[in-house]
């Protein structure tokens, strides 16, 4: 082998109703399959994420969003770890019986998993946690607390945690018919953007891994939820797979002295996937003139920003299956063309 | 420190892997910049909706 490694980027935003990843981390199968194309996937909670599902890819970086923004501009780099310790931040706001839940789930981590926890801490305060739907059909929120989620966190740091996973109390009272049509695979995400916001918050602050799991009263059986939201029936806690996916998340390089080996950079991109109607986050549009960008058309979203209305040169793609063929073909150096049934002659450069 | 909700319209760039500075530095006028999205493009006027949430040391923040 005398090829540089192959790195590509897949963002699913959260809280946008997209058709593939816009629920109960059913965008993980993609990961599970353009992880084996290339040498490394750098990707995001809520394409990994799948409540109590998880599958560990070990040449994946699970990368925050707020870092993945920072990473892609160029201004922090990805060091990969063999493990982190994660601290585990609750929400004052969880009734006694919910956070026992929780914690048997962190301790569950532990025992079965063999991860490395801080003992945890809980805020001086309730989050207060407000989720919104903005004008676009995209999910949004608000904390009345954040500065009680900072001090918490603060004391996680220095009880040496590296990695912080954070459990807020989220409203039960949401719009019923939204819920309904989460949980049938449709619509969008009510918590999605308030989640994000949460972690964004804290990687904001600390530099080092976060990532969230809302708490949430248990939802009644219901026998015809569908397949992409069922990881989140199968109990009271989406706390594991944030804790599988912090344990190994690379931690971001912020300054330029004492760079770790093996630090991936956003000039090592070689590709970045993204949904066709969704090319207006930060992440890609950085990444824009420094790769290959890939637009799937299939995978909808709520909002209809597609890359030629921004000025970015995309190739469009209809489905994730041919995204991972286009991938794979960009790493074998051989031309999309090449691959159909037909191909131009030359013709005289005008 | 307050968490806001806000949207913006800010002049598309030429080159797009600028427009992030670009929406930045206009979202710093009203707090600092925590998460944000184009969520709509005007071709007419080549201007961006920005949907974003920011961050103030104060409670107040127009919108």
């Amino acid at each position: 082998m005398n090829q540089r490694p192959y790195t590509a980027v897949l963002i699913v935003p959260t809280g946008i109703g997209a058709a593939v990843g816009g629920y109960a981390g059913d965008a993980l199968p993609v990961a599970r399959a353009l992880a084996a194309v290339v040498d490394t996937l750098i990707t995001h909670p809520n394409v990994l994420n799948g409540a109590q599902l998880y599958w560990p890819l070990a040449n994946s970086l699970y990368v925050e969003g707020y870092g993945l923004d920072r990473f892609a501009a160029g201004e922090w780099g990805l060091a990969p770890v063999h493990r982190n310790r994660v601290g585990l931040l609750l929400d004052a706001d969880i009734e006694p019986e919910l956070r026992g839940c929780h914690l048997q789930a962190a301790d569950a981590a532990r025992a079965t998993l063999g991860l490395d926890l801080t003992d945890y801490v809980l805020t001086d305060a309730p989050l207060g946690v407000t989720l919104r739907q903005a004008e676009s059909g995209a999910t949004w929120g608000t904390l009345e607390n954040p500065g009680a989620m900072l001090r918490a966190a603060e004391r996680l740091v220095n009880a040496g945690a590296d990695a912080i996973a954070i459990v807020a109390r989220f409203p039960d009272d949401t719009d019923a018919e939204a819920l309904h049509q989460y949980r049938h695979g449709q619509g969008v995400d009510a918590l999605a953007g308030a989640e994000a916001v949460i972690s964004h918050l804290l990687v904001r602050q600390f530099q080092i891994p976060c990532a969230h799991a809302p708490a949430l009263a248990p939802l009644p059986f219901d026998a015809t939820i569908a397949p992409k939201s069922a990881a989140e029936e199968l109990g009271h806690t989406f706390l594991p797979c944030v804790l599988a996916g912090l344990s190994r998340a690379p931690q971001f390089v912020t300054t330029p002295g004492n760079v770790p080996a093996k630090t991936v950079w956003a000039e090592q991109v070689d590709a970045v996937m993204v949904p066709v109607s969704a090319c207006g986050g930060s992440a890609v549009l950085s990444l824009s003139r420094r790769c290959q960008v890939i637009a799937v058309e299939e995978n909808t979203t709520t909002l209809s920003v597609s890359p030629e209305t921004l000025g970015i040169s995309v190739l469009r793609v209809r489905s994730y299956l041919e995204a991972i063929g286009a991938i794979a073909a960009h790493r074998a150096g051989v031309s999309p063309a090449a691959l159909s049934t037909a191909i131009s002659p030359l013709s005289p450069l005008s | 420190m307050t968490t806001h909700f806000i949207t913006a319209e800010i002049d598309l760039t030429a080159d797009p892997a600028e427009l992030p500075k670009a929406v930045e530095a206009e979202l710093e006028k009203r707090g600092e910049p925590l998460r944000w999205a184009v969520t709509a493009v005007d071709e007419t006027t080549q201007q961006a909706k920005v949907e974003a949430v920011v961050t103030t040391d104060t409670a107040t923040v127009d919108t």
